[in-house]
């Protein structure tokens, strides 16, 4: 089984994120990265059935050369060689263009699997990985929780509002994960110590047949970021019983919140 | 909060811009540590340490250990992180790859273990205590013992312990009675009572083995006769199977002050005269196998010690930023100023800086120590070898002695910091206060640390491993003397290395006059005279390397971290050093009213 990860490097969630002087960026000068956390599903995912069926991990990223660091981190945990797609620090991709140069690499790519997160903490933008599917014309199945695979088919469930679907699809896919698939494992000291003599195969656009450009051209625009508001402290309701609360609240609703 | 444990960018400084870590890599022995390496395995510690092992703290302290019929259970917390540490292969880093360690140096796991240990040290003393245990079977075992158990233990399937204490037998070990008696098999049984035993007995793994103090029938008294024997609590057959319960009985656990999660165990050994040892080394020569492994073990305590004190401060930082209270002094007439933060107030900045400077100063001396134990192992040349087991040899009473009553301090300023909440169980200061304590008291009490440090460590070698070290600080003061700005700091390290030097000569010629009992009642004020040049060498060392990275032009937020450097150099030579000048002149002194005075007089 030969398994693909794509796997974006993101902030640390514990990261102070502020926006940048041009309003449509963050400053990433104090940023720790990590490896974005439903990635570290897939790639656990992905080790699981390794183990179970053999084969070979692969991870790949679009990113500039610090995303070595997350890559080396993936290898840590088990996976067996890396494809980075190095483009310049600080070009931002919207999720079409991140797809289409994954796709290109994959299309010279052997894999019978494909796994991604089900999106990126970061943009959450939910889109590169059914996206990459579609530019490589194989079927998909995202926010997958738990997978069956057996005969060269694959079956999923899948969280849907209130439930969970189950979807069975041949061989070779793509599915998403989303949180509860599994819980994944910390890089062990031997993985560190195997991690640093493992494969990491860097390209670059015109290696593989794009034109930079091009490719960098969005199809979205970030007009402007803005931090969520802050949140306003909350009203303790006073009163000597249950009772007289109550009527408080009712007050409050109606006359401040108008909602009643 | 911004950071827990311990300040990232304060570990990376020691590594890798005042010990240089990564110079080791340039040795065959070590040649897979470079920077990249280096810097995944602390990352992967500190992400295993905040996550998995940082959460099982103040559980592990409320829960405690249980005891029941024998049996002891630790918290319910510590069996998924141990899990955790035995897959990730933490429990022996520095060990012997044949044998399953992981061959790293010191220096690193030190770092590594800033972390690991600052999640919670109750918890990690049962993986500590394994390595160590396992070091001994590696040291001094033969081949068949390794085999047996070294695999095992450096995995964490197997746990160990050390068993020297008894209740006669606390500082002097010498004193200890627990028997060992040939059999014609070659093995010993054993008989006696040992007390508390970290580790002693717990639900983490299936077997323990204790290595164990005992005099063998007949043999000299005192520290002499005494031998070091490997007692499993279960039988391991030749070929590796577990056999019979070992008559190592758990007869109860105390209740402490703090570690609550670590069992501390009462053993009695061959109850029901089934106890079998296998002789570890040489008969009688038990003490110099313990002393071989005493160094690293009062480092490890010193460890414990930084790993409360470094948590205290990036608590207490955080809090005094977040707490509201009082005006800034100078708006005190300013009926309309608001409240500002607490670490405005200049009073809560000394504290701050109190823990900062030793936070600090104590994370440099532990890694230093650290270094020079990687120095040994890779050095070819003999005499510099010598030279840097020389200095380690001095500075262990000072890395456990010195540190752990600096680190005890530390986390009570932290208490003092958080106010009234400081001491509410709320929060996570009176914890750290209490987990603390026990440090200054195991593995040597502090009393013995200057004792060791006046009484062998001065002395040894004729003074030349002293000598090598105020020779170190030197260097690190001409480099000082070369740093714009810093050269009023390196001339007053200077004059109290030089003050450094007169007393300790006081003090040995002293130790060897009629006035012994003097000298000994200042061995502890000597020990922090000692203690507080080194802090200093270190801040300043530190402050040296900033100001040349500030003039290469640092990043904003690396700025913000130099100038603390040179700070914190500033505070403590120009507010700490004229106290130690004042405990020099104490020590000079050498007055004996401590000795003289009739133990009636104490009253009582
Ligand atoms: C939580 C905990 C865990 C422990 N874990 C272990 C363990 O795993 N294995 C183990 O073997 N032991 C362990 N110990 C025992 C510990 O090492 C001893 O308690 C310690 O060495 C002191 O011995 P003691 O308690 O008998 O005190 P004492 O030796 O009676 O000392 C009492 C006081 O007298 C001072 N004193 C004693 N002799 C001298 C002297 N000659 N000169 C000057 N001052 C002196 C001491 O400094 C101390 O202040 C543990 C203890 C505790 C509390």
């Amino acid at each position: 089984m030969e398994i693909v990860v794509l796997l974006k490097q993101v902030p640390a969630t514990e990261s102070l994120i502020e926006i940048a002087d041009d309003g449509v960026s963050i400053k990433s000068d104090d940023i720790k990265w990590v490896i974005n956390p439903y990635d570290e599903f897939a790639v656990e995912e992905a080790l699981r059935i390794k183990e179970a069926h053999e084969g070979s991990v692969s991870i790949l990223s679009v990113g500039s050369e610090k995303t070595v660091e997350a890559i080396r981190t993936a290898l840590a945990m088990g996976a067996d060689k890396g494809i980075l797609v190095n483009v310049p620090d600080g070009d931002v991709y919207d999720g079409l263009t991140t797809a289409r140069i994954l796709s290109a690499v994959l299309k010279e790519t052997p894999f019978d699997m494909i796994i991604a997160g089900q999106r990126a903490v970061d943009d959450d933008n939910f889109q590169v990985g059914p996206a990459t599917a579609e530019f490589l014309n194989i079927p998909h199945i995202s926010m997958v929780i738990k997978q069956e695979i057996a005969n060269g088919k694959i079956k999923c469930h899948r969280t849907v509002e209130g439930g969970t679907a189950i979807l069975e699809t041949p061989l070779p896919v793509l599915f998403t994960t989303q949180r509860g698939i599994n819980e994944p494992r910390y890089a062990s000291l031997p993985g560190i110590m195997k991690a640093k003599k493992k494969p990491i195969d860097m390209k670059t656009i015109t290696d593989i047949g794009l034109d930079p450009a091009t490719v960098g051209k969005p199809l979205t625009k970030i007009v402007s970021l803005k931090t969520p508001p802050e949140r306003k402290g909350g009203i303790m309701i006073e009163g000597d019983s249950a009772q007289a609360k109550a009527v408080k609240i009712v007050k409050i609703l109606h006359e401040e919140a108008k909602v009643l | 909060m911004a950071q827990y444990i311990a300040d990232r960018r304060d570990v990376d400084f020691v590594l890798h811009e005042q010990i240089q870590v990564e110079d080791l890599s340039k040795t065959e022995l070590f040649a897979d540590f470079n920077k990249k390496t280096v810097d995944m395995i602390v990352k992967e510690a500190r992400n295993l340490a905040i996550k998995e092992i940082l959460p099982t703290r103040e559980l592990g302290d409320q829960e405690g250990c249980q005891f029941d019929n024998g049996k002891v259970t630790v918290p319910e917390s510590f069996h998924k992180a141990f899990e955790l540490l035995k897959d990730g292969e933490w429990v022996a880093m520095t060990e012997d790859p044949e044998w399953g360690g992981q061959g790293m140096p010191t220096t690193v796991a030190l770092a590594a273990s800033d972390y690991l240990v600052g999640a919670n040290y109750a918890f990690m003393m049962y993986a500590g205590l394994t390595h160590g245990a396992g070091k001994l079977i590696e040291s001094f075992g033969t081949q068949q013992q390794k085999r047996l158990f070294l695999n095992k233990m450096y995995s964490g399937e197997w746990t160990g312990t050390m068993l020297l204490t008894e209740p006669e037998a606390g500082s002097d070990v010498g004193a200890l009675t627990t028997l060992a008696v040939k059999n014609d098999d070659g093995t010993y049984s054993i008989t006696g009572n040992k007390i508390f035993i970290s580790g002693g007995e717990h639900d983490l793994s299936e077997n323990i083995l204790h290595p164990v103090l005992a005099r063998i029938e007949g043999a000299p008294e005192g520290s002499k006769g005494i031998s070091l024997f490997l007692v499993p609590k279960i039988w391991v057959d030749d070929d590796g199977s577990l056999g019979e319960f070992n008559d190592v009985v758990c007869t109860g656990i105390e209740e402490k002050m703090g570690i609550h999660g670590n069992s501390t165990c009462s053993l009695m050994l061959g109850g029901k005269g089934k106890c079998r040892g296998m002789l570890l080394g040489e008969e009688n020569k038990g003490m110099r196998a313990m002393f071989l492994m005493m160094n690293e073990a009062r480092l490890l305590v010193g460890l414990q010690g930084l790993a409360c004190a470094s948590s205290a401060y990036m608590y207490a930082v955080d809090y005094a930023r977040q707490r509201i209270q009082g005006k800034n002094l100078l708006q005190m007439m300013d009926k309309n100023a608001s409240s500002v933060p607490i670490i405005q107030h200049p009073d809560v900045r000394r504290q701050l800086m109190m823990m900062k400077v030793y936070v600090e100063g104590i994370r440099s001396l532990l890694y230093y120590v650290g270094m020079c134990e990687d120095q040994v192992k890779i050095c070819e040349d003999a005499e510099e070898k010598l030279t840097y087991q020389g200095i380690i040899d001095v500075l262990i009473p000072i890395a456990k002695g010195y540190v752990t009553d600096r680190a005890f301090e530390v986390c009570s300023h932290g208490v003092q910091v958080y106010g009234g909440y400081g001491y509410i169980k709320d929060y996570p200061m009176e914890q750290l206060l209490r987990d603390c304590r026990i440090t200054m008291i195991y593995e040597g009490t502090n009393g013995i640390q200057a004792m060791d440090l006046l009484g062998r460590k001065l002395g040894l070698n004729k003074g030349k491993p002293v000598m090598d070290l105020l020779g170190e600080i030197q260097k690190s003061i001409a480099m000082a003397k070369d740093v714009q700005g810093l050269e009023d700091l390196a001339a007053k390290l200077e004059e109290i290395v030089d003050k450094l030097g007169k007393v300790a000569l006081h003090m040995g010629m002293t130790a060897m006059s009629p006035n012994v009992m003097n000298a000994f009642a200042f061995a502890h004020p000597f020990m922090e005279v000692c203690g507080d040049v080194v802090m200093a060498w270190m801040l300043l060392w530190r402050a040296a390397i900033a100001s040349k990275k500030l003039e290469e032009g640092a990043k904003k937020k690396d700025a913000a971290f130099y100038q603390g450097q040179i700070k914190s150099a500033e505070f403590f030579i120009y507010s700490i050093i004229p106290i130690t000048v004042g405990k020099i002149k104490a020590i000079l002194t050498t007055n004996g009213a401590a000795v003289d005075i009739d133990e009636k007089s104490f009253g009582g």
